[in-house]
């Protein structure tokens, strides 16, 4: 084989150019890697011998990717959006969904810094936020008191105690009461745990794909 | 393109070079529909296109505007190419710009050499 580096060069000129396409619309940004890849393709049948230096001067011939790209965004009407900085939206949106959930969701849904799929996620994970966690465990409460020791007696008349019955909890009463302590601090966790989450998927600088008129 | 006035003619050039080149691209597929390697020959040979990666944005706009229709046909000697073909409207662009092209050299023809004379 003369061309051992064939490979290496193209995958490392598409991988450049997906790199400076990368805001570009989606379709757009596969479609120039199509058509360069299928341009390479057609360039090397055409060599009588492949060397690394004539796929070396396909590439070149070809052009520097981000002087394609940016031909191509002047071509179709394509701004380069200034990467997107998360500020004080996000902060509140992240801050607020725990304890005024309405207020952080809308937030959340109006920040471009998240993806749909983490939107969707910190909508429902949130659970509400704790205002709502709490009025639920309130009704909760009253629906299914935690079972334990429970005494059975009374008083008589006089104010002696006449019954003192005292029973121990059976064991499905404990794993039932494991699972309620358990399920209450999930309840408590999980909105902070959503919050934290969103920070960590905020696209630090992202891009916005957009295009002019 | 209102800002070719400011920058210097060397630029201005070049503009006009990338302007002209759409409707270029046009013409050579106006009689027959052509794959783009196929047109970056032709094209390589007049010094209207240096940079070969620029024609596969612009054939994208061409196509986009509906100027040029695309078809992926087998080869006997490489891989499948796409074919560009002029459509109903690509012609009738070709066709004004041709009008445009002919007086718009006419005129700054006419116009240099009457400034050579004096």
């Amino acid at each position: 084989m003369t061309a051992p580096h064939a490979d290496q060069l193209i995958d490392g000129y598409l991988a450049r150019l997906r790199a400076a396409a990368a805001d570009l619309p989606r379709a757009t940004q596969q479609e120039l890697i199509d058509d360069m890849s299928a341009h390479v393709a057609e360039a090397r049948s055409r060599e009588a011998e492949e060397t690394d230096a004539t796929i070396l001067n396909i590439l070149d011939r070809l052009g520097e990717p981000n002087v394609v790209v940016a031909d191509a965004r002047d071509r179709l009407g394509l701004k380069a959006e200034p990467a997107y900085r998360p500020g004080l939206l996000e902060i509140a949106a992240v801050v607020l969904l725990p304890f005024i959930w309405v207020v952080g969701v809308i937030l959340l849904w109006v920040s471009p810094a998240w993806k749909v799929r983490d939107k969707i996620i910190g909508s429902i994970f949130s659970l509400g936020g704790y205002p709502f966690i709490f009025i639920l465990g309130v009704y909760a409460g009253h629906a299914v008191a935690p079972r334990g020791y429970s005494c059975g007696g009374g008083v008589d008349s006089n104010g002696n105690v006449i019954q003192a019955v005292c029973t121990g909890p059976s064991v499905l009463d404990v794993i039932g009461n494991v699972l309620g302590v358990v399920a209450v601090i999930v309840l408590f966790l999980l909105p902070v745990l959503t919050a934290g989450y969103l920070a960590l998927r905020l696209r630090w600088g992202r891009r916005l794909e957009t295009a002019a008129a | 393109m209102c800002y070719i006035a400011g920058v210097p003619a060397d630029g201005l050039v070049s503009q006009m070079r990338r302007g002209a080149l759409e409707y270029c691209v046009m013409a050579l597929i106006q009689q027959t529909p052509r794959y783009a390697f196929d047109m970056i020959e032709a094209l390589g040979q007049t010094g209207m296109l240096t940079t070969e990666g620029t024609l596969y944005p612009l054939l994208s706009r061409l196509r986009r505007d509906g100027l040029v229709r695309t078809e992926w046909r087998e080869s006997t000697d490489g891989p499948p190419r796409r074919y560009y073909e002029l459509t109903a409207e690509g012609r009738r662009a070709l066709t004004a710009f041709r009008n445009e092209w002919t007086s718009f050299r006419g005129a700054v023809d006419g116009i240099l050499k009457e400034a050579t004379k004096s």
